[in-house]
């Protein structure tokens, strides 16, 4: 779809968690987070110095289909995609055509109306509902009646990704959930963040050495607060979801480092 | 996190299939890479609504093996504990089926109650979800003062709090109808599924390993098995309030019958267990939940194979569920009362 929409960033994964270097489209690319064709392990640009063999390589070759539906305006752009309705932000749009700004068009205009929409978000954070195991009881725990988190802005658990501003993955992450839980994550809108609630999705914790476990969701996903304990007291998840709050305060701007991998500041 | 692909006919089910391993963590094998001890942590995240149940699984059929009297006072600590945890399970359970059906109060209420249960076993072992409280030969740590004035507190209101669930759903006209006749578990279904707990006491059968097979300090409580005739949500959910109460007789006759003692046997450090076989049972808030332990005579288990019932109560739901509507499928799921850390360990 549009390859060259995030340039910043050197690798993409596949909700698989692989990392697959990005293309500079010289050859055919099915879509950024296409699953990889099936009966193959990796991708084939990056199996060609491991398969040998020129069945194995047809096997893996992507199908395109050829786009006859509509026409873009301006096909390099966009790589394929829509172009946008409103023709006047587009011209308010970064030189690279990229998408890293985190409020898009926005962040050609820097004002202190960023500031207030910033405190906006910050205090309506809405989590999305989705407990893995039993660090969710703590989290339902933080959202009833004893220890109230609707009291710090944190207001309502939606059950659907696109109206939610933070994921809590609360639990142990499996290799079979983890690409449901990265497909979640990526249907979520920017500006969105996640929490690490619990030993398990910090960094492994009593299952590391599980065969079935992914040893803390930073290897597949960004993680902005990492919440430890097993599982953490609901005032801890609180605590955490507080320091996110000054994080979302503070590192406005800073989108674009946002990474796979610990990415917490310094400090906090 | 359980899947479940619905096979519909308009708004009917016609088939239903669950998808199950969104959680499956290799428990029973790591058990077998740590000693007897490290398995009692590591089977607690089993049934993590209530892990003082799995986490006796090691303890108990360790003592087996051995062949080890546990002192009294142990025992009734643990009858203690178990019953106080089931009564926070099934506090959960009333709040999570009306969250299911839409009602957003019961569980405010549920959680009060659960989590007061909770900071009073953390008060006892210093967790408030994966305790950790068992060891092989009694109990980590006698009954301490903090504990047993949240306890006080908690007795003198548990009973109330009861009858304001009651008040608060049993005449609820939407949640009478949307649970009565829905989801109706026959003894015929329970007995082609191995259904255990109280899904099969609701058809009628009055089984319960605590009276079927008496295990630790049950045969000298008084207390009774309650049962349903008609299987459906709605019975279920009755007898979770009846359980509650029976729950909250037995810790009152185990705080009164409470003897004096040590709360461990004298065991060995390096806890070397008899090869053999054993298998134990206890009745957790889901049924019957057992475990058939091979040792080799080391200190590590040869094999801990867990059975819980929420595996086994999950399959009713299809056979249950075909005939009825989509909307009735969280409704009779969250009567079932599965916990996924249970059914993919």
């Amino acid at each position: 779809m549009d390859e060259n929409r995030d340039p910043g960033r050197a690798t993409n994964l596949t909700p698989w968690g692989q990392q697959v270097s990005n293309t500079g489209g010289d050859e055919p690319v099915a879509g950024r987070g296409d699953p990889p064709a099936m009966g193959s392990d990796q991708p084939s640009h990056v199996s060609d110095g491991l398969v040998s063999g020129a069945r194995d390589r047809a096997v893996m070759e992507p199908i395109v289909v050829p786009n006859t539906a509509w026409v873009p305006a301006d096909p390099a752009a966009y790589g394929g995609g829509q172009p946008p309705h409103v023709a006047h932000l587009r011209e308010l749009e970064f030189a690279d055509k990229s998408d890293n700004g985190r409020w898009g068009a926005l962040d050609a205009i820097p004002t202190k109306a960023d500031y207030v929409l910033d405190l906006i978000r910050l205090n309506s954070l809405w989590p999305l509902l989705s407990g893995l195991a039993c660090c969710a009881l703590e989290m339902m725990s933080a959202a009833t009646s004893r220890n109230d988190m609707d009291r710090f802005g944190m207001f309502p658990f939606r059950a659907s990704p696109r109206q939610a501003d933070v994921l809590i993955v609360a639990g142990t992450l499996t290799t079979k959930m983890a690409g449901p839980l990265i497909r979640l994550w990526e249907q979520m809108p920017e500006p969105k963040w996640c929490v690490a609630m619990g030993d398990c999705t910090t960094s492994g914790g009593r299952y590391k050495r599980s065969y079935a476990t992914v040893e803390g969701i930073d290897r597949i996903m960004p993680v902005d607060v990492y919440v430890p304990g097993c599982p953490p007291r609901p005032e801890g998840l609180i605590y955490g979801m507080m320091k996110l709050q000054q994080l979302i305060k503070d590192r406005r701007g800073h989108w674009p480092e946002r990474a796979v991998g610990p990415t917490v500041p310094t400090g906090i | 996190m359980l899947r479940i692909v619905l096979k519909i006919d308009g708004e009917r089910i016609v088939d239903l299939d669950p998808v199950l391993g969104y959680l499956h963590r290799g428990v029973e094998k790591i058990c077998e890479n740590g000693d007897w001890h490290h398995a009692i942590s590591n089977c607690d995240p089993l049934e993590y609504a209530a892990s003082m149940f799995s986490e006796a699984m090691p303890v108990l059929a360790a003592e087996k093996l051995l062949d080890l009297e546990v002192p009294r006072r142990a025992e009734y600590i643990r009858v203690l504990a178990w019953e106080l945890n089931r009564v926070a399970s099934h506090a959960l359970f009333i709040g999570w089926l009306a969250l299911d059906l839409g009602g957003l109060t019961p569980i405010l209420y549920g959680f009060i109650e659960r989590d007061e249960i909770v900071e009073m076993l953390a008060a006892l072992t210093g967790q408030r979800v994966l305790f950790n409280y068992l060891r092989i030969g009694g109990v980590n740590g006698d009954l301490n003062h903090d504990f047993m004035s949240r306890l006080g507190d908690w007795m003198g209101h548990a009973l109330h709090r009861i009858e304001d669930q009651q008040r608060l759903l049993n005449a609820n006209e939407i949640f009478v109808r949307r649970t009565k006749g829905l989801g109706i578990v026959d003894r015929d279904i329970a007995r082609r599924t191995c259904l255990s707990g109280p899904v099969l006491r609701a058809t009628g059968v009055p089984y319960d390993v605590r009276r079927a097979h008496p295990y630790s300090v049950y045969p000298e409580l008084d207390f009774e098995i309650p049962t349903r005739e008609e299987g459906d949500s709605y019975a279920r959910y009755l007898l979770h309030l009846d359980e509650i109460k029976q729950s909250i007789r037995i810790i009152d006759q185990v705080l009164h019958q409470m003897p004096d003692g040590p709360v461990m046997a004298k065991i060995p450090r390096l806890l070397r267990i008899p090869p053999g076989r054993a298998y134990i049972s206890v009745e957790s808030p889901r049924g019957q939940y057992s475990c058939y332990a091979m040792s080799d005579g080391s200190d590590q288990p040869f094999r801990l194979r867990i059975h819980d019932p929420s595996f086994f109560n999950l399959q009713a739901v299809g056979l249950v569920m075909p005939g009825n509507l989509i909307a009735d499928t969280m409704a009779v799921m969250a009567s079932l009362d599965p916990i996924m850390g249970g059914v993919d360990k």
